[in-house]
């Protein structure tokens, strides 16, 4: 079967994240998805104000906008108040591990029925690549770490993913966009998500690992294989939980 | 039908807002409002509402920035170190110039201060607190019933001007039980207004709930903005006055010393002392315009208030363009004393007093 590919229809202009990006591809998912399971008209898209915010006018959507790290929390306000309606949240890591975690610990807690995409980097993009403290991997160099992140002085990253998972929600899982094969697998994560939301299910939480060549000082392709090699290694690619019983395969 | 009913002022305004139509409360526990907390917990779910207690007031506030700009009426509440958390939401729902109304019922002290009344969040509340140029419609109610009229109102408000709307009590107000007259039920709509954000088709206008300027352009935003404010200054300035057009002092205070303030006039004029009484209804718009019907040659006023230095002191300064002099009664952490505050009154009166100076 021959397939023409299209942009999705409710992405309508360039995206503005730079070359190499996972953002960009991520939109990209997140719109197919919300084509191909036919929500389009009933959803509304929750942007943190890092990066993740070029998708505030990048989608063809309402949406709304920081502040920062408490997207679990606008999203709970406006899902409550339109039940009917396809909230989800695209933020990054620092957003939804570090500055908002206490707002990703109770949209968990609450299971509130919304679909939450964190964007793992594993840097503080928009600012210019600062360590991230929840996820930038020791050794790694960052703007504010040059010579390293180092156990004594910066603590260790973890993985919020595994841990949050103990708390009792619908969906959590992780992929990565490192492969053409990958992708595909992030998509059927992140379609889960809203077909969670369309069947009042309850709060599904995708992690997605992105390379950030800018700021990691790496071209794409090697950004990519670092994904892959390094950051996969520390955060693996997995189901971590799903009360509907999705198989990791 | 209009019921009657025996409430403390901290419930009262929790049973307005949802008479008002509010159907989105997000809080977090602090002392001396909780109970305006527990009251939306008790009774939100029955009027089709929804009730979340907040991981904290940063999170309670979002809540309602989310809420509020998909269309609900949405509230929160706090006091003291807990309204300054919500400056951050407060400036968010500013940015998109989102109704939302905010209750705080201040408390003594600086920092985490103390649990008992104070009226030290006046600056705060009346000049802003978060980041950029935008006011709040501060509305002082100092008694039950206005604890549920202002309440009631401060929904309409909050969506005439596309503003957040402040209820600034204090501790004394919240916590005094009185008889009150409560209005009917409003059934809300959240698509009555086209900034809502919400599912739309492809081709209908997207709203983006943002700094309003990256679409309206910075100057047009700016003048936009600018030009609310003075409206807002012009029309929504309120305020009782009390035997102000002969008085000799007139003292300038609002809620649980407003009270008090009272009493004083009504125990100075009773000893033949011409004092009079400016209650601000609206700490922002400051009501400039009652200093108008003042005696003209009143020797001066006196802000009664609970705080350590004087913060309304800088407003009556303004409103009078420092024609008077200005003193002080300020009691910190106790609820002033009528006889205290008479006191006060005939010292400045008989010169015994330095004006005070506004920091």
């Amino acid at each position: 079967m021959i397939q023409t590919l299209r942009k999705p229809d409710r992405i309508v202009q360039p995206c503005g994240f730079c070359g190499g990006c996972g953002h960009g591809v991520i939109q990209r998912l997140i719109a197919e998805c919300l084509e191909e399971l036919g929500i389009s008209d009933r959803a509304i898209n929750c942007v943190d104000i890092a990066c993740c915010f070029w998708t505030l006018d990048g989608m063809d959507l309402d949406g709304i906008a920081g502040p920062h790290g408490r997207l679990p929390a606008v999203a709970t306000g406006i899902k409550k108040t339109r039940p009917d309606d396809i909230v989800y949240i695209h933020a990054g890591d620092g957003a939804s591990y570090t500055i908002g975690i206490a707002e990703t610990v109770h949209i968990c807690l609450r299971d509130v029925p919304v679909t939450m995409i964190v964007v793992n980097n594993g840097v503080f993009g928009m600012t210019g690549g600062q360590m991230s403290l929840g996820t930038t991997l020791l050794g790694q160099a960052t703007t504010s770490t040059p010579r390293g992140r180092n156990e004594s002085s910066n603590g260790s990253p973890g993985d919020f993913l595994q841990a949050l998972s103990q708390f009792d929600f619908e969906f959590a899982a992780r992929g990565a966009l490192y492969s053409v094969k990958e992708i595909n697998r992030t998509k059927q994560l992140i379609k889960k998500g809203f077909q969670n939301q369309m069947e009042k299910k309850g709060f599904s939480l995708i992690e997605v690992l992105s390379a950030c060549p800018t700021n990691w000082h790496l071209s794409p392709v090697a950004a990519n294989k670092r994904v892959e090699e390094v950051v996969a290694a520390q955060f693996p690619l997995r189901v971590y939980k799903d009360r509907g019983g999705m198989s990791d395969g | 039908m209009a019921e009657t009913r025996f409430m403390k002022g901290n419930e009262a305004i929790a049973e307005a807002a949802i008479r008002a139509g509010c159907r989105f409360y997000a809080g977090y526990p602090i002392t001396p409002q909780s109970e305006l907390l527990e009251y939306m917990g008790a009774h939100m779910e029955a009027a089709g509402g929804t009730f979340v207690q907040g991981e904290s007031e940063v999170a309670s506030i979002s809540m309602v920035w989310g809420a509020a700009c998909a269309g609900n009426r949405a509230m929160t509440s706090s006091s003291g170190p807990g309204f300054d958390l919500k400056q951050e939401g407060i400036a968010y729902l500013a940015s998109y110039e989102a109704p939302a109304v905010v209750v705080s019922m201040m408390r003594y002290g600086i920092g985490g201060g103390d649990i008992t009344a104070g009226q030290d969040s006046y600056l705060q509340a009346a000049k802003g607190g978060g980041n950029g140029d935008y006011r709040l419609l501060v509305l002082c109610p100092n008694s039950v019933q206005e604890c549920v009229d202002f309440t009631y109102q401060a929904f309409d408000l909050a969506e005439k001007y596309r503003n957040v709307v402040l209820i600034l009590g204090d501790g004394a107000v919240g916590q005094m039980m009185q008889n009150v007259v409560l209005p009917d039920y409003v059934e809300p709509n959240i698509n009555r207004y086209d900034w809502v954000i919400k599912g739309r088709a492809a081709g209908e206008k997207k709203n983006k709930a943002t700094n309003l300027n990256w679409y309206m352009g910075d100057r047009p935003w700016e003048a936009h903005i600018r030009e609310k404010l003075h409206r807002m200054q012009e029309q929504e300035q309120r305020w009782e006055s009390y035997l102000v057009e002969d008085a000799e002092l007139v003292y300038v205070a609002i809620g649980v010393s407003s009270r008090v303030a009272k009493q004083a006039v009504k125990m100075g004029r009773a000893k033949g002392l011409k004092l009079g009484l400016i209650r601000p209804i609206t700490a922002w718009p400051f009501p400039r315009k009652a200093f108008e019907a003042v005696n003209p040659d009143v020797k001066g006023y006196m802000v009664v208030e609970m705080s350590i230095a004087g913060q309304m002191l800088e407003d009556v300064y303004g409103a009078t363009q420092f024609s008077k002099p200005a003193y002080c009664c300020c009691t910190g952490i106790d609820i002033p004393v009528a006889e205290d505050v008479l006191a006060r009154a005939e010292q400045a009166l008989r010169g015994e007093l330095e004006p005070e100076v506004a920091l």
